[in-house]
């Protein structure tokens, strides 16, 4: 699969095949893809706890759901907990930007030195973002960016995922998450069983702007049909058959219909 | 008997009817009996009737009246419902497929449980 195909071929899968277990091997490798997102301060908030949807007991399971979620989490045999430490920053006092700066990430061309981090960095810019009220917008930022390169590595891998919420309180007791660290999404993952077209999205012009925002960036139509041909941009849904598709899901896993 | 009238004649029983008709087309109901004889057997169990069930779910606030869905009378529910397709012996696809043909008429009225 090529990049515009992973992109593409994305979705947030709610069929899963509930019998198919996702191996080992490619949950790691959805991790590693986390791990080497971009990341301010190179602060890396983002905490994953891999949890196996057939090794929870019945009682745990039912307290982890809620009524939107509770389908998705039966289907898909793994969830991927997702959280932040905020905690990183004020214990780390800018050493992980310091560490940048030993391997030529960052250099002095660009302002970057030892002591430019410890006698302003930290103390006049990333010690105060930490305490303040746009600290955890920040690493939701960041974090997002983080799960959503799992995401297309499970999409690459021919896995299915969706986000879903999470019962912050129960997921925290079961997993021994510490208090500190604030809850993002869970990310459900397994093998799809459905083949939907892509989800309506607003206008591109209503998105996007070109220099100012009174002018829309405007969409070049050649580009379009390069995205289109590479497998990106594709039959928005729905599909033909789709309602059949969803019917005989519902019937074969025994949904609502 | 909890159910005294022909269960399609229950307001909350036709809301679902056209609701799984709009869903999928043609009369889902009628096509299969079996939820209908599910839901049935869940107002026997709750000794209600569907509209009493549908009427369950909600609580009026103290100080306003209005009315609102109320989470620990869902909570209630599915925990009803849950003893209710334990006690029926299935197990697997059948026992899910017995919980959603119940939870497919609160849907259709609205309630998500």
């Amino acid at each position: 699969m090529n990049f515009e195909q992973v992109i593409g071929n994305r979705r947030s899968t709610r069929f899963f095949d509930p019998d198919r277990p996702v191996e080992r091997e490619k949950i790691q490798k959805i991790l590693e893809a986390m791990r080497l997102s971009s990341c301010a301060m190179n602060a890396h908030w983002l905490r994953a706890v891999v949890v196996y949807r057939d090794e929870l007991d019945d009682e745990l399971f039912e307290r982890l759901k809620v009524p939107v979620t509770g389908v998705l989490m039966e289907l898909a045999p793994v969830h991927i907990y997702c959280f932040a430490d905020p905690t990183i920053v004020p214990k780390d006092k800018g050493n992980r930007v310091k560490e940048l700066i030993d391997v030529h990430a960052c250099n002095p061309s660009h302002g970057w030195t030892y002591k430019f981090v410890e006698e302003h960095a930290w103390p006049a810019v990333l010690k105060p973002l930490s305490e303040s009220p746009t600290y955890p917008a920040m690493m939701a930022w960041d974090d997002g960016g983080a799960a959503m390169q799992g995401l297309l590595m499970a999409i690459n891998q021919g896995l299915g995922a969706c986000y879903s919420v999470m019962v912050e309180d129960v997921a925290k007791e079961a997993f021994g998450v510490p208090d500190e660290w604030l809850p993002h999404y869970v990310m459900n993952i397994g093998y799809s069983l459905e083949d939907p077209g892509q989800r309506p999205r607003p206008p591109f012009d209503s998105l996007y702007y070109e220099r100012h925002v009174d002018t829309p960036f405007e969409r070049d139509e050649k580009v379009v049909k390069e995205l289109e041909e590479a497998g990106m941009l594709q039959d928005p849904e729905p599909k033909p058959g789709r309602k059949e598709e969803v019917r005989r899901l519902c019937q074969q896993l025994g949904l609502v219909e | 008997m909890s159910i005294s009238n022909p269960i399609e004649s229950y307001e909350t029983v036709q809301i679902w009817a056209k609701g799984l008709t709009e869903q999928w087309g043609g009369n889902p109901l009628a096509e299969d009996p079996g939820k209908l004889e599910t839901l049935k057997s869940f107002c026997a169990f709750m000794d209600k009737d569907p509209d009493e069930l549908y009427a369950f779910c909600f609580l009026r606030k103290r100080d306003t009246g209005e009315r609102f869905a109320s989470k620990k009378r869902r909570e209630e529910l599915t925990e009803k419902v849950f003893q209710f397709v334990n006690q029926s012996g299935f197990s697997g696809v059948e026992k899910r497929r017995l919980r959603s043909s119940v939870y497919s008429f609160f849907t259709h009225n609205g309630v998500l449980v």
